[in-house]
């Protein structure tokens, strides 16, 4: 266990700097002068010279990356490129926890949808339910989320049309914001564990203890919650990263397209002010939550599997 | 049926591996009728906007947010611009992006992946460590921040056809680490097997067993994650041209299509359904030609 733990920490470092020197280095090496940009037709060399020192871009860039680490480490992701002398956690701080209720909600429902119907097809299996919820499991996948948007404000529109309650097509703050981005988040991810949780109980009920345990004349209740979903609840845990990488792409177009004020959505508008040290952060923040939620899903998984445990 | 068929005529004479292949591979239906309708994208993407009078970029101010008819076959946009001829031009954009996607993984992921696995050494600690680099990405995300940091001066110096560059570049990113660590634990077995050893003890040399005993082993391997992947690559083109970080207007784009007729919905429901139902299209025949791929070049399955 300590051995496992020691191990995801050992080779923590290098994912991080991999993450923080890309970065660090597409930005780098960016077309164009941000400096000469930012002041426009004015080409005063001292007051260039002195922008330039104040955004540290007069360094070599060893020292341009220490500074950009350091100020990571201290929750400073260094000025914005289009407002002289802003801070980037400025722009982006208030989008972060926008995206962050938005991506946990949806990772709740997809959990809270995917498990159920996974375990109750396994339990139907090649039953009719079995096959139609396990189609639609798979249309969730693997259709876009920009055409699942597409697809849910048109029937949104038709329940307009008909004088039927229906959903606000854009905006953030009101209960009723939240419906269909969350749905549309959520179902891509929802599709992969409704899917993996069916497969995974259906390998757990060919088990011989779970035999033995119907044998020996156990409730079949019982059989179920104790000994087979336990087991089959561990693939269900390791995907949860994965999809935490699923919600990072789709909260930007979800975001976007549905004006919702959070990091996706902040960084867009930026990009399209050429703003590069925004989506240079947005991008650090994002690959860092998918690092430690991939961590803790770890230690959950050799916390849960004793397996893992010795064997790590 | 015809599994039996073939069973009972074991004087069959065989004609070589290629036709075989061919018909194990369209033996499956479904497979067939995807390759087919793949095929008639492709004729489409690429003759369609030839023969098609209706222009993908100018504006027919008569026919706003117009339903299908005679003079516009799927209907026009909010600006009044044809949708069957920006779908076509759209097509031929997602497809060209494939294609070069699909060329740089080959020529950079899967030529690293055979390397690394079989020289080992330093070459494979710096090609694995790259990959692992590329992977502390989640999704789309070190795509999308090279096409928005060099995407602006790439159109201004290269235009268009630079802007396609960057996109299938920015797309590969996240692709070919992928390719390269499958081709890599491919080779990883392939090179303890007896029939390179024995290649090897009758003193070929490496470039021969590359060529002669590698590629081909490993080719299936690279055809069938190559076409799986064009699935993706189709929606993430559409993902960053939608985020306005891919194909830049006037110039037509399926995501772009999709996202910026989204508001018309109302008025016109089809000029969101055709892009949207084309990239599905595209997307369900390339997973199933895939898949039908993997079967038929998989030898455990002969029958």
């Amino acid at each position: 266990m300590f051995k496992l733990i020691l191990k995801r920490l050992l080779t923590l470092p290098f994912v991080i700097v991999s993450i923080t020197f890309i970065t660090f280095a597409v930005g780098y090496a960016a077309p164009g002068d941000p400096i000469l940009a930012m002041l426009g037709g004015r080409t005063d060399p001292e007051a260039v010279e002195r922008l330039r020192h104040a955004y540290g871009l007069d360094l070599p860039w060893q020292e341009q990356y220490l500074d950009y680490l350091t100020g990571l480490l201290q929750g400073d992701l260094g000025l914005s490129f289009r407002y002289q002398g802003r801070p980037v956690t400025d722009i982006i701080g208030g989008g972060i926890s926008v995206s962050i209720s938005l991506g946990s909600a949806a990772l709740l429902l997809s959990l809270a949808v995917g498990i159920p119907v996974g375990l109750w097809a396994a339990f139907h299996q090649n039953s009719f339910g079995d096959r139609a919820s396990m189609a639609l499991m798979l249309i969730l996948f693997s259709v876009p989320s920009f055409v699942m948007i597409a697809v849910l404000r048109w029937i949104n529109y038709q329940l307009y049309a008909h004088g039927l309650p229906s959903l606000p097509v854009a905006g953030w703050g009101r209960p009723e914001h939240w419906v269909m981005p969350v749905i549309v988040l959520a179902s891509a991810s929802m599709g992969y564990i409704a899917r993996l949780s069916r497969i995974s109980m259906l390998e757990v009920q060919k088990q011989d203890y779970v035999r033995t345990a119907n044998a020996k004349g156990l409730r079949p209740r019982r059989v179920i919650w104790i000994h087979a979903f336990r087991n089959a609840a561990l693939p269900i845990i390791t995907v949860i990263a994965p999809s935490i990488a699923f919600l990072v792409t789709g909260a930007f177009v979800v975001e976007n397209l549905f004006s919702i004020p959070g990091i996706g959505y902040l960084s867009v508008q930026a990009i399209q002010q050429r703003d590069y040290p925004v989506i240079q952060s947005t991008t650090v923040i994002l690959a860092l939550t998918v690092l430690l939620m991939n961590l803790i899903t770890d230690l959950l998984y050799s916390l849960i599997d004793p397996r893992v445990r010795v064997e790590g | 049926m015809s599994t039996a068929e073939t069973s009972l005529k074991p004087t069959q004479i065989e004609t070589g591996t290629a036709p075989r292949f061919v018909r194990r591979l369209f033996h499956n239906r479904l497979t067939l009728i995807s390759a087919l309708v793949f095929v008639a994208i492709v004729v489409l993407a690429l003759l369609g906007p030839l023969l098609y009078s209706q222009s993908p970029i100018r504006p027919d101010y008569s026919a706003i947010n117009a339903f299908p008819s005679a003079d516009h076959l799927l209907g026009t946009d909010n600006l009044g611009r044809d949708t069957l001829a920006r779908l076509m031009v759209g097509l031929r954009i997602s497809l060209i992006v494939a294609l070069y996607v699909e060329a740089l993984n080959i020529v950079l992921g899967a030529t690293l992946g055979l390397l690394a696995g079989y020289y080992g050494g330093w070459l494979d600690i710096l090609v694995t460590r790259i990959a692992d680099m590329l992977f502390a990405f989640p999704g789309l995300l070190l795509a999308i921040l090279v096409a928005a940091i060099f995407g602006p001066a790439v159109t201004e110096r290269f235009g268009g056809i630079g802007r396609l560059l960057l996109v299938a570049g920015s797309l590969s990113l996240v692709s070919w680490p992928l390719m390269a660590r499958l081709v890599r634990s491919q080779v990883l077995v392939l090179r303890e097997q007896e029939f390179v050893t024995a290649a090897r003890s009758l003193g070929a040399d490496r470039v021969w067993i590359i060529l002669r005993h590698l590629v081909p082993n490993t080719a299936s391997l690279v055809v069938v994650a190559s076409t799986l992947d064009i699935a993706s690559v189709v929606v993430n083109e559409a993902v960053l041209s939608l985020l306005g970080l891919g194909i830049q207007p006037p110039d037509p784009s399926i995501g772009k299509m999709i996202t910026e007729a989204m508001p018309f919905l109302e008025a016109n429901a089809w000029q969101v359904f055709f892009p949207s139902a084309a990239l599905m299209v595209i997307v369900l025949t390339v997973s199933f030609l895939g898949d039908g791929l993997r079967d038929a070049s998989d030898p455990s399955n002969v029958t």
